[in-house]
């Protein structure tokens, strides 16, 4: 079920639900993305792309109920010790993802539908057949098909797509590469339904979901360790070089460039308090951000000793520094524990 | 064109040597320049006629269509018959395609649009801006207001027409009473047009009507009738969850192969499940009769309503999907006593008191957004300028109307004498005599075997392909 993986993306500390609802649902406004640095949940960054917010809601209520989560303060959910048993039951038996990360660099939802069309098309190619229902009448992907099949088109294209899948196929764990291939669509071949193939696993739908993106994403991370086939090829375009946003990283890219804050802001002629919330995403999705380049070791050393004592950085509240130190802007502190989060993170 | 040069593209550019009934007439009416309103059954290949007039006449086709899946699955349908340049635009499509798809209007030869869509003035302008060879209004049922299907975005299609320049056109429907007819040519304004009616008769299937106690006494009738008679066959609910329910208690209580098919599947699944029934891995689609199908099976025996339709000429169109081969099929409606109120409810759904329509005019004063169906359906009212009093009488009309459609399919149901009779006696269409295939009589048995419709020796259920030899079996390689 659906709530089982809810269930999953909370621990015992407090956190905002609405946030990790909308880390999962791809939002990326700074708040959501600095919700989901503080609870380790960036990873599911739009895994649930489309799954409206009720339905996140309603499977939470299921949990409360159930006893599994309690709600410690309004907009706040926590595992119960009913639910950390729960939770251990759940991660053996469900499937886990493990490559969801890719949800943030690559447009995973985009490659599946390309991905399907294009092994649809080299399958019923290899049968010399070109009358058959293609997967997807999206106009966008069928061009995007036809350019990469035109490109890549010649006696060796079915056997190298074939040398392709296997060699991906042969890495995956059983039962993950037969869900995969039955799947998938092509000549004479429809492929199962993720309901048809639940009964064939015997698993629920939401797992094989779970799974059938999880696949997705692991083929993906295995297509771009081996970048020469054809179907890396396809996927080469979706890539992007990190998961901040392209204009995020533009802002970054000019910072690092040594300009300043201000004269980002003109030159680029955006408000001062977008430049700092490109910087701050920048920040959140980015390790090896250079936090001393703004935070001035006073202003590090004021927060550190203001918060000295508080050492759950999600429980520091900025009125605390603001008492000592009134013209403190907001972004500093901010920025300040997002530094915190990345480097315990190390 | 001539008849002969007629039926000569037919042979070359489709293979056939002959139309079916009524695509003859209605494509030369339409090559004489000549508006068509066509009531042609389900199953006598609509498309082929405005792809065929299409093909002669230079410019543009454009067929407005009420559901988007509808759509999706005519534009697969040409792309898999090599017909490249066809676009749709609906809701669905994001702004950019939508931007890409009117800049290249002018290299297209279908283009597929839902009547909101239509009414964009980008999407106007551009139309303006190219030539049309066709405008087709599909289900054209939908713009009458005496018809329960009616849809207020169909009513400004008249007017659309007018801002296109008269393009020919060509307004389609499966099933359409005369009222209904005479409504749509009033509301396309064409009262010129040339009407081709074609019977709705479909004598090759037989008519049944199997009166049970209760759900349970329904159930086990229904799990009788797949285990013991031909396949494919389509059973046809009035509800998505019991959609689920049964397909799931059928797959496990009779070993056949059931898939469900209704809205709520990704689109995905639905074209898995297209697929797989079209190549004859699923016996029996439990489906849901607001959800078209658009995929054309010619084998399809049996036809199973477990809920009532909402009206007999939805019921006519549902059926109207088994025996595309001419071969004996068979349609059952099952029925329990009291299965009329859910008819009732659903139809109460789209009611409206004087006392919630002049709310909802507040609303819209007030400039709030519709929050429901209902309030959907009345902004369109409200955006033209519609006073409240003659959308309430509207809503009394259209009341009646649905009233009146059920007492006609109770009729049909609860019918002594001739079901056949009583279907065309609808359609204002003489009945054939009555025959041992033509229909059972209230109080007789299913002649099954007679009918030559005994259930056939079925394959096993599946079982996990080896991702091997599924590669092995997706792609063919020179060895
Ligand atoms: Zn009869």
């Amino acid at each position: 079920m659906f709530a089982d993986y809810v269930l999953l993306l909370f621990t015992t500390a407090p956190r905002r639900a609405k946030a990790l609802f909308n880390v999962c649902r791809g939002r990326r406004t700074v708040s959501t993305l600095f919700a989901g640095l503080t609870a380790d949940r960036l990873a599911w960054l739009d895994s649930w792309h489309g799954v409206p917010l009720s339905k996140f809601e309603a499977a939470a209520n299921e949990l409360v109920q159930a006893g599994w989560l309690q709600i410690p303060a309004p907009g706040y959910l926590q595992v119960t010790p009913a639910g950390v048993d729960q939770q251990k039951k759940l991660t053996q038996q469900l499937y886990q993802p493990v490559a969801w990360a890719q949800f943030q660099e690559v447009d995973v939802r985009r490659f599946n539908v390309l991905n399907q069309l294009a092994l649809q098309v080299v399958s019923e190619f290899s049968h010399q057949t070109n009358r058959y229902y293609p997967v997807t009448t999206d106009q966008g992907m069928q061009a995007t098909v036809k350019l990469w099949f035109r490109r890549w088109h010649s006696p060796q294209l079915v056997s190298q797509v074939v040398a392709e899948l296997t060699g991906f196929l042969t890495t995956l764990p059983s039962p993950l590469a037969d869900v995969f291939a039955n799947s998938l669509t092509g000549f004479d071949f429809p492929g199962q339904t993720d309901q048809q193939l639940a009964q064939l696993f015997q698993r629920t739908p939401v797992e094989i979901l779970v799974m059938r993106k999880d696949l997705n994403c692991r083929w993906i991370a295995w297509l771009r360790q081996q970048p020469t086939g054809p179907l890396a090829a396809l996927l080469q375009p979706l890539v992007k070089a990190n998961p901040v946003s392209v204009s995020a990283w533009q802002t970054y890219q000019d910072f690092q460039q040594g300009a300043s804050l201000a004269q980002i802001a003109t030159r680029r002629r955006l408000k001062m308090s977008t430049v700092r919330e490109h910087l701050l995403e920048a920040a959140i999705l980015t390790p090896s951000f250079p936090f001393e380049q703004l935070l001035q070791p006073e202003t590090r050393q004021l927060l550190a000793e203001t918060y000295a004592q508080t050492p759950s950085l999600t429980q520091w509240r900025f009125e605390q520094v603001q008492a000592v130190a009134p013209d403190l802007d907001f972004f500093y502190f901010r920025l300040y524990q997002i530094m915190r989060c990345q480097r315990a993170a190390d | 064109m001539q008849q002969t040069e007629i039926y000569q593209l037919l042979k070359q550019k489709y293979g056939f040597d002959d139309f079916r009934p009524g695509q003859y007439d209605v494509i030369s009416d339409l090559l004489a320049g000549q508006d068509v309103l066509a009531v042609l059954p389900t199953g006598t290949g609509k498309s082929l006629i405005y792809q065929f007039v299409g093909n002669v006449l230079p410019g543009l086709v454009v067929v407005v269509s009420p559901l988007i899946s509808l759509m999706q699955d005519q534009v697969a349908r040409l792309n898999y018959q090599g017909e490249k340049r066809v676009a749709a635009l609906t809701s669905q499509v994001d702004f950019k395609t939508r931007q890409t798809v009117l800049n290249q209007l002018a290299s297209l030869n279908y283009l597929f649009v839902s009547p909101e869509m239509l009414k964009q003035s980008l999407v106007l302008s551009a139309l303006q801006a190219v030539q049309l060879a066709l405008f087709v209004v599909d289900e054209a049922h939908c713009i009458s207001t005496w018809g329960p299907d009616f849809r207020p975005d169909y009513l400004g299609l008249g007017a659309l027409k007018q801002q296109l320049g008269q393009p020919l056109t060509l307004m389609l429907t499966a099933t359409a009473t005369q009222a209904v007819r005479q409504d749509i040519l009033t509301q396309m304004q064409v009262p010129q047009a040339k009407e081709v009616v074609y019977s709705v008769n479909r004598p090759n299937i037989y008519l049944a009507v199997e009166t049970v106690n209760d759900e349970a006494d329904k159930r086990a009738r229904l799990q009788q009738l797949v285990t013991s008679t031909a396949t494919p066959a389509i059973i046809y609910f009035s509800s998505k969850k019991q959609t689920d329910l049964i397909a799931d208690w059928l797959r496990e209580t009779t070993g056949l192969r059931v898939a469900a098919y209704h809205a709520g599947l990704s689109g995905e699944s639905r074209f898995k499940i297209q697929q797989q029934f079209m190549a004859d891995q699923l016996d029996v689609i439990c489906a849901t009769s607001a959800f078209g199908m658009g995929i054309n099976k010619a084998d399809i025996r049996l036809v199973v309503h477990y809920h009532l339709p909402t009206t007999l000429a939805d019921y006519v169109q549902e059926i109207g999907r088994a025996g595309r081969d001419d071969q004996q099929s068979l349609a059952v409606l099952l029925y329990a006593p009291g299965d009329e109120q859910l008819v009732r409810n659903l139809n109460d759904l789209t009611a409206a008191s004087a006392n919630e329509i002049q709310l909802d005019y507040q609303r819209f004063q007030h400039h709030q957004k519709p929050v429901d169906d209902l309030a959907q359906v009345l902004q369109f009212y409200w955006e033209h300028q519609y006073a409240v009093d003659a959308v309430v009488t509207r809503f009394n009309q259209r009341q009646r109307a649905k009233a009146t459609e059920l007492s006609q399919l109770m009729a049909y149901v609860q019918t002594t004498t001739c079901r056949r009779a009583a279907m065309l006696a609808y359609f204002d269409e003489p009945a054939p005599e009555h025959t041992a295939t033509c229909c059972q009589l209230a109080g007789t048995g299913l002649p099954v075997t007679a009918l030559g419709l005994q259930a056939t020796a079925r394959t096993v259920t599946a079982t996990v392909t080896p991702w091997s030899t599924v590669l092995d079996q997706l792609f063919l390689q020179n060895s």
